[in-house]
């Protein structure tokens, strides 16, 4: 079926999130939406499968108008949704979570008719080569499983135009790989797809037309064949972007942070991080890459003292830490930008003056006997301001206010403002636009110059790769290789991230 | 129940570098991990009672424990026997021991909710002989009475499930009851037909519930503090409508109560006739529920979109199921229960509604279906083991044995407390229940 919307337009309060956006997609082919967060791409998803509705604009499937109220109406047509969070019940069966909403049943009250559901489950998985074992328990599937799961939901609805909402941001390289293959077949038997991302190459990979969105609008099209990385991006952003770091070779001195023998355990009691071993050097770059959830946000945590250490050592410069509060691991020269800023960087409803001090309020430089500074803070905050390029209006304005972009760079600048000596970040960039990352990016690279070790965690193996001197892989919670960057190339990482180590 | 992971436990338990090849990943092992050390727990638990009934044994020697069975019918000829009180105690500690070792040697694949279940008769029937001292109890009195006390707790359990598999947090079980009860007995008075008072109840209860439902899905005000608004509201309005109308013109509160009815042939059997075929009306509808419902919410379309609705509700909303709708109904079923569960107290009890007449029934209720895991028939035979303290207070305080009935009828909430903690076997709630859903 063939696919067309035509100028839809949506507004929030504050926030055009859809300016009038055309899009089509033929019968059998696949369309690339590209677009950085906060581009619309996931609002245009929720009209397109009924959540929302549009202000103006048509839906057409075939040449005729469609509209839908509701998600059923968007399935009646043939519309098919792999969100980006998975849909599914951890506690049903895959063949329960496939038929859900449209279930066979027999007899007066309704009776849930197992065995026809399963067979049909069992036939679709043969038909489209997607292998899944139809009595498996959601919960005990990993995340590439799952993700089969969800294709296989929408083939069962006999949708006919399959949305893809970031689907490779939990899949290592292999799995990514696996899944353009599904899709290249789904595609080859008449299904039209939707493949939404922020990663360029995976649009050159697999698409057969490329739309690019930016603010809320349509930015350009083109082909995968006429397109190169460094021209989409240019789409993406507006300007002219550098996708790599220049960076000069790293001048490795001696060991800042060694860590030995480190397990952490999670929530729920489980070793998260299991027996790891590592150090970073003065000068260098140490990128931990993994998919998402195998230890690394644990292992941040620990490093920072937000979490207790279950046994092992942690040493900055010949100095215990793995007991240090986080205060203690802040002075002795830690910079750290978390992985979540809403949750652990900033205090949302506070200026970027108050955020700023957040964790050297007590210096005396900014109180005394429990007074705070105030001319002392502004005077400082007001330089990070300049140095940092944050675009704010005053620096008694509510962080919550500012773009993630801006909120990124006052903990940035908090972070950096103490004397630093090993930099801990974690996903420093996610969620940001392409020219906040740049910065980002030089920043901390700048910091390597200056010395400082730094430990990256990073779930975009682009990032780990451009970024770091070594790259560790974490796996299930233990460190299953470490490389130099030269020997880390994307496939030998890719098969460390699936936890194969031969 | 869990599925359960003895070997990835094992597994978990060492800190140390556990290189395994098909390793699970990090989540399943903390959850075997929990359920080892769960299950530990209850194994020392177990062991600890099998002391306890151990030196209750030794102390019971020679003390005659007497019961009596209506044979015919209630209150007609009775056949008494006794047993050496010894003998009870020591197959409570033979129950117990092998309980403890079972649960250690099997782990968390134990069956423990089984097993409580199977000794807590023989216990209670220890405990009734080792503290009656010789004194003869009426065990027909004692079983019909625990079967009747199991019907409004059984049946507004069955509401708390439907509601909170459809994610929605039933706290106002307690208010239903006492809106139900008060409702009933007024229909009743005022038609003159039996019939009135439990259609009157129900359909209250349902309204009740509906409001609930609007305030926690319209508004989306927490479930919770709404529950609990309403279980007090329910108790002031109640109150006050019963000083100022039910008493002062008492017409409007003398109910044609629901009489127990015997039935045909199988009251007739000797001993288990008058016990469990000569019961109030209420009580086999109240099973007949469970069956019902247990086989709705497992094995129907209904009871895999209820599920969904209180597990992930994007889940369901995403496939284009209306979860909105579908917890406004299961609302509705539930308050219709709760209401139904309501008017027995006020009809088949003492003649009409009093001030506070449910008396925490709704409350225990949703102890039961925590101890039940959420699951109908496990939450009815939680109820029938709080009917059984129940009865056994009543029973015992009718001899005049002296023992703080407080003790006895604050056992649920003991045993809810240690579950709801998680110690001694990990439950688990759907996971949206109390979470309003937003779409989109």
């Amino acid at each position: 079926m063939r696919l067309e919307l035509q100028k839809i337009t949506k507004q929030f309060p504050g926030v055009l999130a859809n300016d009038r956006i055309s899009i089509s997609v033929d019968k059998g082919q696949v369309l690339g939406l590209l677009g950085e967060n906060g581009a619309g791409k996931t609002t245009l998803m929720n009209i397109l499968s009924g959540l929302y509705r549009p202000d103006s604009g048509k839906i057409l499937i075939d040449g005729k108008e469609r509209i839908f109220r509701d998600p059923a109406q968007a399935i009646d047509a043939g519309i098919g949704m792999v969100h980006q969070h998975f849909m599914l019940v951890p506690v049903f069966d895959v063949t329960e979570s496939v038929v859900l909403g449209n279930e066979p049943t027999k007899g007066p009250l309704g009776s849930f008719d197992r065995a026809t559901a399963r067979a049909q489950v069992v036939e679709l998985s043969k038909k489209h080569g997607l292998h899944v074992d139809p009595d498996a328990k959601i919960e005990s599937l990993p995340v590439g499983v799952r993700q089969r799961v969800e294709i296989l939901k929408a083939l069962y609805r006999k949708s006919d135009i399959l949305v893809l909402d970031e689907p490779s941001a939990v899949l290592t390289p292999q799995e990514t790989e696996e899944l353009f293959e599904i899709i290249r077949g789904l595609a080859r038997g008449g299904t039209s797809v939707i493949f939404i991302t922020h990663k360029l190459n995976e649009v050159i990979a697999v698409a057969d037309k490329i739309t690019v969105l930016r603010r809320g609008a349509v930015a350009g099209e083109t082909t995968p064949k006429k397109a190169t990385a460094a021209k989409l991006a240019e789409m993406m952003v507006g300007r002219e972007v550098q996708l790599t770091v220049s960076r000069s070779k790293s001048k490795v001195a001696e060991p800042i942070l060694q860590v030995k023998g480190l397990n952490v355990l999670n929530d729920a009691g489980g070793l998260a991080v299991n027996n790891a071993t590592f150090e970073v050097r003065s000068g260098e770059i140490l990128a931990v890459a993994g998919v998402q959830g195998n230890g690394q946000t644990e292992l941040v945590e620990a490093l920072t003292g937000l979490r207790l250490v279950d046994s092992g050592t942690v040493v900055l410069e010949k100095k215990p830490l793995h007991a240090g509060s986080p205060r203690e691991i802040a002075m002795a020269g830690v910079a750290h930008i978390p992985e979540d800023r809403n949750r652990d960087g900033m205090v949302k409803g506070m200026t970027i003056a108050e955020n700023y001090i957040l964790n050297t309020y007590h210096l005396p430089q900014y109180s005394k006997s429990g007074l705070l500074n105030r001319k002392a803070i502004a005077a400082a905050t007001e330089q990070a301001v300049k140095d940092f390029d944050i675009r704010t209006p005053s620096i008694s304005t509510d962080i919550a206010s500012l773009s993630g972009g801006n909120q990124q760079k006052v903990i940035v600048a908090r972070e950096f403002s103490r004397n630093v000596r090993l930099v801990i970040a974690a996903q420093p960039t996610r969620g940001l636009d392409v020219g906040s990352i740049e910065y980002i990016h030089r920043r901390i690279v700048e910091q390597r110059d200056a010395g400082a070790a730094v430990l990256i965690v990073s779930t975009e193996l682009d990032e780990v790769l451009a970024l770091g001197d070594r790259v560790a892989v974490m796996y299930e919670g233990r460190i299953v290789g470490i490389l130099d960057a030269k020997e880390a190339t994307r496939e030998r990482v890719g098969l460390l991230m699936g936890g194969i180590t031969k | 129940m869990r599925k359960k992971k003895p070997v990835a436990a094992a597994r978990a338990k060492t800190t140390t570098a556990a290189p395994a090849k098909r390793s699970t990943s990090v989540g399943d092992g903390a959850d075997a991990q929990q359920q080892l050390i769960a299950s530990r727990v209850r194994a020392g638990l177990f062991a600890l009672f099998t002391l306890l009934s151990l030196a209750i044994t030794s102390g019971s020697v020679g003390v005659e424990g007497k019961f009596a069975f209506w044979v015919d019918k209630v209150g007609g000829t009775d056949v008494a026997f006794s047993v050496p009180v010894v003998l009870l105690w020591a197959a409570v500690t033979v129950g117990f021991g092998a309980m403890a070792a079972l649960q250690l040697v099997r782990g968390a694949s134990f069956r423990w909710r089984l097993a409580i279940g199977l000794v807590s008769p023989v216990l209670v029937f220890a405990l009734l002989a080792r503290l009656l001292d010789g004194t003869t109890a009426n065990l027909t009195v004692f079983f019909t009475s625990t079967l009747l006390y199991t019907v409004p707790v059984g049946i507004g359990a069955l509401a708390g499930i439907i509601a909170e598999r459809s994610g929605f947090l039933n706290i106002a079980v307690e208010g239903k009851l006492l809106f139900g009860a008060m409702i009933g007995s007024i229909a009743s008075s005022i038609t003159g037909i039996a019939i009135a008072g439990p259609i009157a109840g129900a359909i209250f209860g349902a309204l009740v519930s509906l409001f609930l439902a609007w305030l926690g899905i319209r508004y989306k005000v927490d479930q919770i503090i709404a529950g609990t608004v309403i279980n007090i509201g329910a108790l002031g309005v109640t109150t006050f409508a019963y000083l100022r109308i039910l008493q002062p013109y008492s017409e409007f509160n003398r109910p044609i109560g629901i009489t127990p009815i015997q039935i045909p042939f199988l009251s007739d059997i000797p001993v288990i006739g008058p016990i469990l075929f000569s019961l109030s009306p209420y009580f086999y509808i109240a099973v007949g529920l469970v069956l019902f419902f247990t086989y709705m919410i497992y094995r129907t379309r209904w009871g895999l979109r209820l599920r969904a609705a209180g597990e992930q509700p994007n889940a369901a909303g995403t496939v284009g199921i209306d979860v909105v709708k579908l917890r406004y109904r299961a609302m509705l079923v539930a308050g219709l229960l709760a209401g139904f569960a309501g008017s027995y107290i006020a009809l088949s009890g003492t003649g009409g509604f009093g001030v506070n007449t449910s008396a925490g029934k709704g409350f225990i209720a949703l102890a039961a279906v925590i101890f039940g895991a959420w699951n109908p028939v496990y939450a009815f035979g939680a109820a029938l083991i709080f009917g059984m303290t129940s009865a056994a207070t009543t029973l015992l305080s009718g001899l005049g044995v002296s023992l703080p009935p407080q003790i006895l009828l604050s056992m649920p909430y003991i045993v809810t407390i240690i579950v709801v903690a998680g110690l001694i076997g990990r439950v688990r709630a759907p996971a949206s229940a109390g979470r309003p859903y937003d779409q989109g």
